[in-house]
């Protein structure tokens, strides 16, 4: 007999599950317990995590270059993706780690943005709303559960999720880079607004706006910014199934205990 | 007992009635050397000081650059921004400009150049603002300059901003581009709920297939049905068409974008007067107990007319010769002593050259903080001094020097 055969049988025993039915609505409880559990910490944990590593990029709309937001984004979005996404499969065979991870983190960004940006700080919605991903992270599972293959997601998932930030998310952004002029200065709409909207602790230069030069590449900014991102994040993504993979053996935990 | 009792109640009734103004933009923080050795802000003032929601205030004045900028902090000749303190988009910034150049971009300051500058904004926010001019420079943070308190009252539903784009298109920059926001938004997150909901029909799922992934070990995938893979299928496809479908609507839709706008400009300097008076500070001491800084100067005065010391100003503190000049706060928080300078050896005649000593004595050097001048690295300390000539023209002579301060144990 298998080891989760004599812990389950146990709990039956200790629980007093004499019937299917009972054992049936036992399952059902848990799910009930747990998979909200899971939801709050994927919203808690994913919203930090993503507020350390891209923060401003993703809270205002003048902030989202060609160069770095599609390049820094998709690095920082792939981890939780990556480790969530290995346990669940591994241990339940579940192709969700991408898109529930994903949408926890989209449901604590707007949650946060109404409340805190705009109530508390009184900045417009149209100047504080979060970016879109949630296509990303089903492209993630729909590939794992096609290919039941990390290594062909990661691959071909993976890529796919660093070159498509951009063009997903263009639907919303476009407006906010039409032209306009102000003095003398062209500005996009979105640079407009972070320059009328003040912001006392940001100061125009702090934003990172297509630093450095890609001079042989014309003006192919975007998709180069694009393929490459891909690339990295091909290798950023299988990195952090293998950290899924270590966390899953729990070898610290039976140290532990 | 019952006096305990009326005080606990008296508590909530008491903090409900009092609410001290907030002066939250960390002016006193920041330390005095730090105040007083980098921007010197001159003649700030607003234009008005209440105001509805839609009106317009200009903020304007001088400011100079300190020429004892400290060495260990990041100067202002590499990168800079004329800012505003205001908690949050209580206003709009319609226009800023220093020299007559728009700063909506960073720029750079020489030290020792003065600067004018104006900041229109219009009121957005019901409430009253105490409103810092400020000017961020890179790697050092925010210098903050003198505040003012501005009310604002009205209708903030009747606020209006509007811009109108190179294409001819007036917008509402409140609400541009939201409802095409709300849209995607609202798709892609029931697309990922759909997915999400998908697999939650299958429950109970997490004890039965934790048990199920056990017992199939590496045969596991068998419990991906065909029925799972063929929707695996229409969402990769539903996901893939959404993208492209979008992108393509954003391009039909938008045609003409411009990438994010950023870079720095340069401001020319303005033409001045050479300035006819010379100083040398001999002798800067801070003497602790009486809250009083005692400097000695020599005063070069190359001008054709006797001069004498109306101001000295250091740290956005400002201590006033009553004899010379009459100048009071303009509200409760600014930082005036109207008679707190003293001023012994002037006024200094045309063409000499004399010793100069003044007091500027008055509690605000405790209560803004300076006093934390004694533990600065360097003890170098700097001011702004406003000679005035009887004619009334003033001319701005920086100074700075080495400080000392009186402990009022006997040496100082």
């Amino acid at each position: 007999m298998k080891a989760i055969d004599v812990v389950v049988s146990s709990a039956t025993q200790a629980f007093g599950l004499s019937s299917t039915k009972e054992q049936h609505k036992a399952y059902v409880q848990a799910d009930l317990l747990i998979i909200p559990l899971i939801v709050l910490l994927f919203m808690g944990i994913f919203s930090f995590h993503f507020a350390l590593l891209v923060g401003d990029w993703d809270y205002w709309v003048d902030w989202r270059d060609r160069r770095w937001w599609p390049l820094v984004t998709p690095l920082a979005l792939s981890v939780l993706p990556g480790v969530f996404g290995f346990l669940l499969w591994d241990k339940l065979r579940l192709p969700l780690g991408g898109t529930l991870t994903i949408l926890c983190l989209t449901l604590a960004a707007w949650i946060s943005r109404y409340l805190n940006f705009h109530l508390f700080a009184d900045f417009p919605m149209n100047f504080v709303w979060p970016s879109t991903y949630i296509a990303l992270g089903l492209i993630l599972d729909c590939m794992l559960l096609l290919t039941r293959s990390f290594f062909w997601t990661g691959l071909f998932g993976g890529f796919a999720f660093g070159l498509l930030i951009y063009p997903l998310n263009w639907s919303m952004l476009a407006p906010f880079q039409v032209p306009l002029e102000l003095n003398g200065t062209m500005l996009t709409v979105a640079d407009l607004m972070g320059y009328e909207y003040i912001r006392t602790a940001i100061p125009e230069y702090v934003r990172i706006i297509e630093e450095s030069t890609l001079r042989t590449f014309g003006s192919a900014v975007t998709p180069l910014t694009a393929v490459f991102a891909g690339f990295l994040t091909i290798m950023n993504y299988w990195f952090w199934l293998w950290i899924g993979y270590l966390g899953a053996k729990a070898i610290w935990l039976r140290k532990i205990v | 007992m019952k006096l305990l009792l009326a005080l606990l109640l008296s508590l909530p009734a008491f903090s409900a009635m009092y609410s001290p103004p907030l002066l939250a933009h960390g002016e006193r923080a920041q330390m005095p050397q730090l105040r007083m050795r980098t921007v010197h802000w001159i003649d700030v003032q607003a234009s008005t000081s209440k105001m509805a929601v839609n009106d317009v205030v200009k903020i304007s004045g001088k400011f100079m650059p300190s020429k004892y900028w400290p060495h260990h902090v990041d100067s202002i000749e590499e990168t800079a921004f004329l800012n505003i303190g205001v908690p949050g988009p209580s206003f709009v910034r319609l226009d800023s400009r220093v020299n007559g150049v728009p700063m909506i971009r960073s720029t750079s300051f020489r030290k020792g150049e003065v600067y004018d500058f104006e900041i229109t904004l219009k009121a957005r926010k019901v409430g009253r603002y105490h409103v810092h001019t400020v000017i961020n420079v890179e790697g050092a943070g925010p210098m903050i300059g003198p505040g003012m308190w501005v009310e604002v009252t009205g209708d903030e539903a009747a606020f209006q901003n509007t811009a109108t784009t190179l294409l001819g298109e007036t917008i509402d920059l409140e609400t541009y581009g939201f409802g095409n926001v709300m849209f995607w938004s609202a798709l892609w997150f029931s697309v990922g709920l759909a997915w999400f909901v998908y697999w939650l029909t299958k429950c109970p799922i997490v004890v039965p297939r934790f048990k199920r992934t056990v017992e199939l070990g590496v045969e596991a995938d068998q419990m991906i049905t065909p029925m799972d893979r063929r929707i695996g299928v229409i969402f990769l496809g539903l996901t893939l068409t959404l993208i492209v479908g979008g992108y393509v609507y954003a391009q039909e839709k938008w045609p003409i974008t411009t990438p994010l706008q950023t870079g720095k400009i340069d401001i020319p300097p303005l033409e001045q007067e050479p300035n006819p008076i010379s100083i040398k500070l001999i002798e800067a001491r801070y003497r602790i107990p009486g809250r009083s800084f005692r400097m000695e100067f020599d005063v070069i005065n190359n001008s054709d007319r006797p001069v004498t010391i109306g101001e000295f100003a250091a740290g956005n503190l400002r201590f006033i010769n009553a004899k010379v000049l009459d100048v009071k706060p303009k509200d409760e928080h600014d930082l005036v002593a109207s008679d707190a300078l003293r001023v012994e050896g002037a006024p200094v005649a045309a063409g000499a050259t004399q010793r100069v000593v003044i007091y500027a004595d008055d509690a605000m050097w405790e209560t803004e903080r300076m006093t934390t001048m004694i533990s600065s690295p360097d003890a170098v300390v700097a001011g702004m001094l406003s000679f005035f000539e009887d004619g009334g023209k003033r001319h701005l002579v920086e100074f700075g020097g080495p400080m000392i301060p009186d402990f009022g144990m006997g040496k100082s």
